[in-house]
């Protein structure tokens, strides 16, 4: 059996190098092929990553009434931060409020003209992030029902399109990486193909001289390995080498979406070792039947 | 998977152990047996999906050791006959045994092993163009799992049998279409087989060629290896006056010993 393994092996190394143009160009392929595959998983990852920063950034903000006192206030943050649908709770005063609409103002270069107040006409507010944007609707109520809440602001329909968007979003790019898998799929398999059937007159030899199916099997099957493995390895390296400067590019994006994408490196080597591997196996494996024992 | 050979099923009847061609080659062992039939074909008809019939009720038996030269017209089912002996092709009806082993019989992985028993030679030799001679001789040898240091005795053997050890190291291209053709024959001798199957071995050489070629064959024939030798050089026949078998339309129309061939077509 290992000797067996190490004669297969050993023609398949043969077999890369003799027909080096066949096995370059080959090779070649399953580069770029699982280049694009890295580049739409990778694509996809960032886009999954932007559009759930877009989902928290869905909150419900509920005005208190000026005349509830800080425990009722506080009773009042218990209770919703109790439920599950709440992330978060964030309370804002009067005197927040009314510095934040000022630092805004100031931010567009307008005039202050809260100077001109008699009174602080802005109302306290609860603040309150959703685990899920779906959500909404729960915890929507649940402020409208409490006595302490003036209003809720209504931002329903607003959510409901921003969930409608970032689904359709999902599902194409889903969509979009199960269409370049199938594309990357048959391309590699074809080629490696046209790698076996380059070689039909030495297949037909092992045949007539009585080579057994194993025999003729997996000498390619262990080159169409060979393949796989060199076109991953030199793709990763390719991704390395892109890292830095792509990253780079990106700060300022990243500065403004700050993404969690802490696996997605482990992820892509995986995705790009597993396709390379495997379909440089299965390539080989169906190409050579063609040409087995009928 | 077959990896290594295992000790051979033993076939209904020709359990009689032969001495190898090298035994004979070297004078030890008997003498080569002549009464067992090591290709036997009964009510053989061959149709093709496409319901064109290319072979019709054949019957033929030949003995170990014969000489056979199968003639006829192109298309008359020579090569038809040929692929179902080496099981590349399952006859439609009828039996084919060789060397006791019914062909329609046989598991799949039992195949490679029987295939080994027929040495192939083909009109356009079939070598692998980047391999050198010893290398292509021992192709034959290392894809069907014979241990390395077994390769090189049994490859200088059959290269001292067809005469072309002073060219070992060169490759096809560098050999004359006679010498690719020796080349050949030592692949197909390599496995020690019972029967050589010769699908118009001398077809692109010219006649001189042609005769080494023959004589080689006649050599290997007197050591005791069947021969199956599909031609249409008329001359080579009738010279030689061995068993012809003629094929027309897919049916044996003439099988006759020490017989003549004139070209009709």
């Amino acid at each position: 059996m290992i000797a067996f393994v190490l004669f297969s092996m050993g023609r398949a190394w043969q077999g890369f190098w003799r027909n080096a143009l066949m096995s370059l160009a080959a090779t070649l392929t399953m580069v770029l092929m699982l280049l694009l595959l890295a580049g739409f998983f990778i694509l996809q990852n960032v886009l999954l990553a932007s559009l759930s920063f877009v989902e928290q950034k869905v909150e419900v903000v509920a005005y208190v009434e000026n005349t509830a006192t800080q425990d009722q206030v506080d009773g009042l943050i218990a209770r919703i931060d109790a439920m599950p649908e709440t992330a978060s709770v964030e309370f804002i005063t009067r005197d927040a409020a009314l510095e934040r609409f000022r630092e805004a103002q100031l931010a567009q270069g307008r005039e202050d003209l809260t100077k001109y107040l008699e009174s602080n006409p802005l109302y306290a507010s609860l603040n309150v992030r959703l685990s899920a944007p779906t959500d909404l609707d729960v915890v929507a109520e649940a402020l409208r029902s409490d006595q302490l809440v003036r209003n809720v602001l209504n931002i329903e329909a607003l959510v409901e399109r921003v969930t409608t968007v970032t689904g359709v979003v999902r599902t194409a790019g889903v969509a979009m990486v199960a269409i370049v898998g199938v594309i990357v799929l048959f391309i590699i398999v074809n080629t490696i193909r046209l790698a076996v059937v380059a070689r039909a007159e030495e297949i037909e030899i092992m045949r007539l001289v009585g080579a057994s199916d194993a025999f003729i099997r997996w000498p390619f099957v262990f080159e169409g390995a060979f393949v796989g493995l060199a076109g991953a390895l030199i793709t990763l390296g390719l991704l390395v080498l892109a890292v830095d400067p792509l990253s780079a590019a990106m700060v300022g994006f990243f500065n403004v979406l700050p993404l969690q994408l802490g696996t997605l490196g482990r992820d892509t080597a995986a995705i790009v070792l597993a396709t390379g591997l495997g379909l440089g196996v299965l390539g080989s494996w169906v190409s050579v039947r063609t040409y087995l024992i009928r | 998977m077959i990896l290594t050979d295992g000790p051979t099923q033993t076939p209904t009847p020709s359990a009689a152990r032969q001495p190898s061609l090298f035994d004979r080659l070297t004078g030890r062992g008997r003498a080569p047996r002549t009464d067992h039939a090591v290709v036997v074909l009964h009510d053989v008809t061959k149709r093709y999906p496409n319901g064109r019939e290319a072979l019709k009720d054949v019957d033929l038996v030949v003995p170990e050791g014969d000489f056979v030269f199968l003639v006829g017209p192109s298309g008359a089912g020579k090569s038809t006959l040929m692929k179902l002996l080496i099981r590349d092709e399952l006859a439609t009806h009828g039996d084919v045994v060789i060397d006791g082993y019914d062909l329609a019989r046989i598991k799949r992985r039992q195949v490679a092993r029987i295939r080994r028993k027929i040495g192939i030679v083909f009109q356009d030799f079939k070598l692998l163009p980047r391999k050198s001679v010893f290398e292509n001789v021992a192709f034959a040898l290392e894809v069907t799992g014979t241990p390395r240091r077994q390769i090189k005795p049994a490859v200088e053997r059959v290269l001292a049998l067809v005469g072309l050890t002073a060219q070992a190291d060169q490759i096809p291209t560098q050999l004359s279409g006679g010498e690719q053709q020796r080349t050949a024959i030592a692949r197909a001798l390599v496995h020690d087989p019972r029967i050589i199957i010769a699908d118009e071995p001398t077809g692109n050489l010219d006649p001189v060629i042609s005769w080494e070629i023959i004589q080689l064959l006649l050599r290997i024939n007197e050591l005791g290896v069947t021969i199956l030798m599909a031609t249409h050089q008329a001359e080579v026949v009738t010279a030689l006056r061995k068993r012809v078998v003629a094929l027309e339309d897919g049916r044996i129309i003439r099988d006759e010993t020490s017989a003549t061939y004139h070209r009709e077509d």
